[in-house]
């Protein structure tokens, strides 16, 4: 993966105590560093041109506000995981065409790393001590990439050892990048899962921008299971276009060569979404880009999606390949409709609550590499 | 070149700003081609939007130019035919532009549209699919005026449900068609 690109690190006064700060200046020492009562929007904002891709040039060092943890969003109708996640960053040093922070975060770009990581880890205390009984499934990645910016903060070994204590619980890191190598001294104790979004490479060469080849992701996935962590891998989003069926079928050779299927903890489908909004968006940053010409519709959630029958053939192949190689490993789809899951797999989860429970019984025995 | 045109159509329609940037912002031969198009139809914002979506993701896809794409016969053909009224031209050439836009939706919803009239069914009872095909269900609607007619059609939506052709139609709706079926044998 290539090195990411910063021009400076602006820290708001008070994170310069935190073990991240001290950190980033070790990591990042050739960049300049600015020390500023508060972040105001307006300092996020370039006048003229890209404002979102300029926003990725940026780090800002500040305390988060508000809770840590929120339930996933979902999408209004479908099929939910019952899935936590936690913000420890806002916005992703990468720059794929399709994402959807390009949308959700458009008024609120900037690449912030909050630095309050204890009240983190307070916030969670509560929550995991208040529902003993309940489990738990808690990701990373929603508004950043998990472990993109890890080389700089070292945030895991703040966060990994907490987390591996709690019994109730599955940590996931989800990432596009290879950046593992301070994960693997650390142990999991088989609660955290690291995840890979995954596509062919021809689709990461063309719309996944600075983000790390397949080959690194695997060999990244390789490493981590070897160190005892468990896998997922997000086949999401998929991507339909002339030839897609002999480049994603090979990609999925290529990964059961590569890891053991055995210890996956679970694979998720997802096809291409973007709301009509962020479809506007991508034509203003990558308006030669393919994506924006798949038969896609508008779905009753708001999002446009690949017509039904092509995306349920598209997973139905893909279900075929994987369960070739790893018959038994735990799928399940993201963002869809029961009906989809119906046509795919011949039945839906009756509720989130089922599906969330069906990722979560491995944790009671822990693997061990 | 007829900038001035556009915005003077533009302005007369109250497009918002948006639009009208997007427009001027293709090339020359391209937005006199959809200028064309636009006065002549009368086209407002919401139908031209849609359009000017299409004709950028089918020139994109297919490297061709958006003029090009406005100057296929069967675009012209329907422009020019005299039986037909400006609300009739404008719905086929959207509809014509969709099918080069949604080819494999379009010719999905072509084959179903032409299995259910092959099931000949009376007027009584209507056949239907969801926008997009979204959802994966055919919609059935049916009316009778007396117990009997009720019981008819209820025997003939029976009998229908059994023959090849509505396994064909659901087949279509849930993505299943032969080949694909072979490919993961």
């Amino acid at each position: 993966m290539e090195n990411l690109q910063f021009a400076e690190v602006i820290v708001e006064r008070g994170s310069e105590a935190s073990p991240i700060y001290h950190r980033m200046r070790r990591t990042l020492a050739h960049l300049p560093f600015k020390i500023v009562d508060n972040i105001a929007p307006d300092n996020t904002a370039t006048a003229h041109g890209d404002r979102f891709g300029a926003a990725k040039r940026t780090l800002y060092l500040t305390r988060h506000k508000g809770d840590f943890l929120k339930k996933c969003p979902g999408s209004e109708g479908q099929v939910c995981c019952n899935y936590f996640v936690i913000n420890f960053a806002s916005n992703c040093p990468m720059d794929c065409s399709y994402c959807y922070l390009q949308e959700y975060l458009a008024d609120n770009s900037a690449l912030k790393i909050f630095t309050n990581v204890n009240d983190l880890i307070d916030e969670a205390e509560r929550m995991l001590a208040r529902h003993r009984g309940v489990f738990f499934r808690i990701g990373t990645g929603e508004i950043t990439d998990s472990l993109a910016l890890e080389p700089y903060t070292g945030m895991m070994g703040e966060l990994i050892p907490y987390f591996a204590e709690q019994a109730n619980l599955l940590l996931e890191l989800k990432t596009k990048s290879d950046c593992v190598e301070s994960l693997l001294d650390l142990d999991p104790k088989g609660r955290v899962v690291v995840g890979w979004s995954m596509n062919p490479q021809r689709v990461i060469d063309l719309d996944e921008h600075g983000t790390a080849s397949l080959i690194e992701r695997l060999n990244a996935a390789r490493l981590c299971q070897e160190a005892g962590y468990r896998l997922g891998f997000h086949f999401d989003p998929m991507i339909e276009y002339p030839g897609w069926e002999t480049d994603y079928e090979s990609m999925l050779e290529q990964t059961f060569a590569t890891i053991d299927w055995r210890k996956l903890s679970w694979l998720s489908l997802g096809v291409l979404r973007q709301t009509p909004a962020l479809k506007r968006t991508m034509r203003e940053r990558y308006p030669s880009s393919a994506l924006l010409a798949g038969e896609q519709v508008l779905c009753p959630d708001g999002k446009m999606r690949y017509f039904q029958p092509l995306r349920v053939e598209m997973y139905r192949k893909m279900v075929h390949w994987i369960r070739r190689a790893a018959p038994t490993v735990k799928i399940y789809l993201c963002m869809e409709s029961r009906q989809v899951w119906e046509q795919v797999f011949g039945f839906a989860p009756t509720c989130e609550k089922e599906l969330g429970n069906q990722m979560a019984p491995e944790v009671e025995q822990p693997i061990h590499a | 070149m007829q900038t001035s045109a556009i915005r003077d159509y533009a302005k007369a329609k109250g497009f918002h700003r948006q639009t009208l940037d997007r427009w001027l912002g293709w090339q020359p031969a391209d937005q006199d081609a959809l200028e064309e198009i636009a006065s002549s139809l009368k086209i407002g914002e919401n139908h031209l939007r849609d359009m000017m979506d299409w004709l950028e993701e089918i020139a994109l896809r297919d490297g061709a130019k958006i003029h090009e794409i406005l100057a296929r016969p069967a675009v012209f053909s329907i422009k020019t035919d005299p039986r037909l009224g400006r609300a009739d031209k404008l719905k086929r050439i959207k509809e014509q532009l969709r099918r080069w836009r949604f080819p494999r939706l379009a010719g999905i919803e072509e084959s179903i549209r032409i299995k259910i009239r092959s099931l000949k069914l009376p007027s009584e009872i209507r056949l239907g699919v969801p926008a997009g095909l979204e959802g994966g269900r055919l919609q059935v609607e049916f009316s009778a005026g007396s117990v009997a007619e009720f019981g008819k059609l209820a025997q003939r939506l029976s009998e229908t449900a059994s023959t090849t052709l509505a396994a064909e139609i659901f087949d279509l709706l849930a993505g299943r068609t032969p080949e694909n079926e072979q490919g993961q044998s």
